[in-house]
């Protein structure tokens, strides 16, 4: 049903960003009809309806952004929106390393074309786009001989090629995402390209790296996994504190928003430090992907609040908030998965560094609402903020039925 | 149920108030307040014991339930009475706080009121929950409630005063909730009564969490300059009712596994005396009226951590001393309020004197208020006198720690009253005098009133026989407890 769906959806959005040369609007609808399809299709697995819908959400509200104002790709770049959106969706439904492999692929292509989106006739950011995809383009490869080392290793036991495999994909996926120490072009790049693709970039395409990450990893492990976790919490907490510090010093907001992003990643890849643990795994990859979901949310409400120098000030602080930790808001349930699978797995040095870094991040965050709080305008960009504040609030009751759609997606691995 | 809904009534009316006018907005919160308070006494009263279950949560954290026994009571019985007092003293309070920064009063007021209950219903729901991370959510709750009205209201350089409370009050809820975390992967749950023992790392966590919160001697740095910077009702329910809440959750985790405190009595009385022995000393200096009552908190917190390390009585003692400082403390911060609303700002202690001749009534309430934190004729005399009697059962008639303790009292009582005779007393400085708005006044008086009629029968009957309750549970828990 799905695979249907998914590929009529693919049909739609080609022809409609082909459609888009005659009418931008023509793209637009057959981004959202391709979206529409996709969820409709998902209703059939009702276990995990609430991430198809969370994440069509989050392609919704990206592909609005990118029409907050005109460019020049404009049509094509809804389409490439819904595509990586759909292809979000798809990651979790199959398990088959090929699959899972196309999907890093596709999910991480289209922001090379869209990086060089600019607004109001201005030349786009060439240097800083070249940039950008020379390092995808590192960590795409890196990732992808990694998985295939850990795919050949683990079928003839064969530790020491694991371990060079298990290091790439870590690495490829690091730099892919924007984890410290790979993380050079994240301030550049979030600083000097326009904030309509960032976006997309900072927020649902970091999403699928991680899935398809504890999907390879959870399919090809070996007794030695245990071994590498170190190697990841360290990688964790350089991440944190570069992503931290940095943004505790940045001054313009756009900077601050990329060392947030990758304090953020270092959170998020502190999970894998809990891949070996069976009690704790499916906490962990909850808290990860809920804490991806958050980001999602929040950075692409920023980002488009950026392009129009502000949005009404409660749903900026509510977002901040999120990004902080403070119950009720969904960032509070992800920060909480996290320590409790990172305190169950016995790694309380990482729990604790975690919550240091969760202090220093409060001044940096208020900092970000009232750099972009001003007095609400009905608009585009409030609409999006609203809906992304709405959806913070969702976990207002403990989230339990997370940790069921974690199980579900990878579960079956 | 009943305890469901008269919890619902404050959580509910939080979300009303902010579509009505300020003056009836005042009114239904306090009323919200009032009515939870009349819960309180009549559960003291019938020694009622609720547990009314609230959700399930994941696997290592357990369920979430609401638990209403002697010590929630007792000390949302404070929480309710300064609350609903605070609320009602808020109204004229913030009428001149918008007027001097320049804002609408209805507009402002709509928020102001919003977080003001959110603030003190998650402070409410805090003492009932039964459950260490429900504990936690609502502990976060009041932090962000408070931290929003001292940056969006507070005085002098407002904002970086708010963030420095945050990160610090952030720190010690986080420290504490790793302990938490432990403790739930020890024992599979995280419920009050399905946790057999807190590890020794975990409860290191969480008392020095509340260390940081309560605050001791060290991490005190972020009160006074929280305390004295935000706006005065807010100040009023920060310093009598948050802080101790610190104090709340030790006592809850001493409840089900004492050892730890058992084990370290002795540093932590000595720790106890000293904090409270600096920050008494720190009062003497204080030239803002603010300030100084913020010091005189970290003081009287001092008391709580003596109480703690002597035994049974000392838990007795603790709860008291909550309920005594918070009568105190609401009274003195809404007198300086009541100062600064009338004379425009006036903070600065050597510019007052004789403050009796203009404003009467708010100088009687101040000497009222004095009187709880000094233990006199008010429900802090029972707290001394439990301190002592536990001093005296846990060291024996050991003369240097009577010595301590009741060098620690002394000085209570001397800057208590060295306070109110620079403040009130002496020659008069020279203003007009005022008509004080009855809301600036009345409401210092009700809690004045609770507090002298909790040491007269039948309220001082119900509060000692509640907490008398209590000490069983501690006694039993100490012959079931396991040694570290």
């Amino acid at each position: 049903m799905l695979d249907f769906s998914t590929v009529l959806a693919l049909v739609i959005l080609t022809v409609g960003a082909a459609c888009s040369l005659k009418d931008v609007r023509i793209s637009l609808a057959t981004s959202l009809l391709a979206l529409a399809i996709v969820l409709a299709a998902a209703v059939s697995t009702p276990q995990l309806f609430m991430y198809v819908l969370l994440v069509i959400a989050i392609g919704v509200l990206t592909v609005f952004s990118m029409s907050v104002k005109e460019n020049q790709m404009s049509g094509i770049d809804y389409a490439l929106v819904a595509l990586i959106t759909v292809i979000t969706v798809y990651v979790a439904y199959t398990s088959d390393i090929a699959f899972v492999l196309a999907s890093f692929v596709i999910a991480s292509v289209p922001t090379y074309a869209l990086i060089f989106v600019s607004t109001d006739g201005k030349p786009p950011h060439v240097d800083v786009a070249i940039k950008y995809i020379a390092f995808m383009v590192l960590a795409t490869v890196l990732f992808i001989i990694g998985t295939l080392l850990l795919v050949y290793s683990s079928s003839v036991k064969d530790t020491a090629l694991y371990t060079l495999g298990f290091v790439m994909l870590i690495l490829g996926l690091g730099m892919e995402v924007g984890c410290a120490p790979m993380h050079e072009w994240v301030p550049d790049v979030f600083s000097a390209a326009d904030p309509l693709p960032l976006s997309v970039i900072a927020s649902i395409t970091k999403i699928v790296p991680f899935i398809a990450a504890y999907k390879i990893l959870l399919l090809t492990s070996l007794p030695q996994l245990s071994n590498l976790t170190l190697f990841v919490a360290f990688i964790a907490v350089i991440s944190m504190f570069t992503g931290n510090i940095g943004a505790l010093t940045a001054k313009e907001t756009g900077r601050i928003l990329a060392y947030s992003t990758v304090a953020n990643m270092g959170y998020i890849i502190a999970t894998l430090a809990v891949i070996t643990s069976k009690n704790f795994l499916y906490l962990a990859f909850a808290g990860a992907l809920l804490q991806l979901i958050v980001n999602a949310f929040g950075k692409a409400s920023f980002f488009a609040s950026i392009k129009t120098d502000g949005c009404s000030r409660p749903l900026m602080y509510v977002l901040a908030l999120s990004f902080i930790g403070l119950p009720p808001l969904m960032g509070f349930w992800s920060k909480f998965f996290i320590l409790t699978s990172l305190v169950g797995a016995g790694l309380v040095w990482l729990a604790f560094l975690l919550i240091v870094n969760s202090a220093i991040s409060i001044p940096y965050y208020l900092r970000i609402a009232r750099n972009l709080a001003k007095d609400t305008v009905p608009g585009k960009v409030t609409a999006i903020a609203l809906v992304a504040s709405a959806a913070m609030l969702i976990t207002v009751l403990p989230p339990n039925w997370f940790i069921n759609i974690a199980k579900m997606v990878i579960g079956g691995v | 149920m009943m305890l469901l809904y008269v919890l619902l009534l404050p959580f509910v009316v939080t979300f009303l108030t902010p579509l009505m006018k300020p003056r009836l907005a005042t009114a239904v919160s306090a009323v919200a307040f009032l009515i939870p308070f009349a819960y309180t006494i009549y559960g003291l009263a019938s020694g009622l014991v609720v547990k009314i279950p609230v959700a399930d949560v994941v696997h290592p954290i357990g369920r979430f339930y609401i638990l209403g026994d002697q010590v929630s009571f007792s000390f949302a019985l404070a929480i309710c009475i300064v609350s609903a007092m605070v609320a009602l003293y808020s109204l004229p309070y913030m009428a001149h706080r918008f007027e001097e920064m320049g804002r609408e009063l209805e507009s402002e007021y709509r928020k102001y009121i919003f977080f003001y209950n959110l603030y003190a219903t998650s402070m409410l729901w805090l003492v009932f929950s039964g459950n260490f991370i429900m504990l936690y959510i609502f502990l976060e709750i009041s932090l962000l409630a408070s931290f929003l009205l001292i940056y969006m209201y507070g005085y002098g350089d407002r904002r970086r005063v708010a963030t420095l409370y945050f990160v610090w009050t952030h720190i010690a809820g986080m420290l504490a909730l790793i302990g938490f975390l432990m403790t739930a992967a020890a024992n599979g749950s995280l419920a009050f009564d399905a946790i057999a023992k807190i590890g020794f790392v975990a409860w290191l966590l969480i008392f020095l969490g509340m260390i940081i919160k309560l605050p001791g001697l060290g991490p005190h740095v972020w009160l006074p300059w929280a305390h004295a910077e935000a706006p005065t009702p807010v100040s009023a329910l920060l310093s009598p009712l948050t802080v101790g809440l610190g104090a709340y959750v030790i006592l809850r985790a001493y409840l089900i596994s004492p050892w730890f405190i058992k084990a370290y009595t002795m540093p932590i009385f000595v720790y106890g005396v000293v904090s409270s022995i600096y920050a008494g000393f720190m009062v003497f200096r204080q030239n803002d009226y603010k300030r100084l009552l913020a010091f005189s908190t970290i003081s009287q917190m001092g008391y709580c951590l003596i109480a703690f390390g002597l035994g049974t009585y000392g838990i007795m003692a603790v709860i008291i001393q909550y309920i005594s400082h918070a009568f105190g403390k609401a009274i003195l911060f809404m007198t300086a309020g009541g100062i600064i609303a009338n004379y425009h700002g006036l903070r600065d202690i050597t510019k007052m004197g004789g403050m009796h001749e203009y404003i009467p009534t708010i100088s009687n309430a101040a000497l009222l208020g004095f009187m709880n934190l000094g233990g006199i004729l008010t429900v802090g005399m029972f707290g001394e006198f439990f301190i002592l009697k536990g001093v005296v059962d846990t060291f024996g008639l050991d003369i240097s720690t009577i010595l301590a303790v009741v060098f620690v009292f002394i000085i209570s009582g001397l800057y208590s009253f060295y306070t109110y005779k620079r403040i009130y007393c002496g020659t008069p400085a020279g203003y007009e005098k005022v008509k004080v708005n009855r809301l600036l006044d009345t409401p210092l008086f009700i809690i004045g009133i609770v507090s002298i009629l909790l040491i007269f029968p039948p309220l001082a009957a119900i509060l000692l026989n509640a907490v008398k309750a209590v000490i069983a549970k501690v006694a039993i828990a100490t012959i079931g407890g396991v040694a570290p």
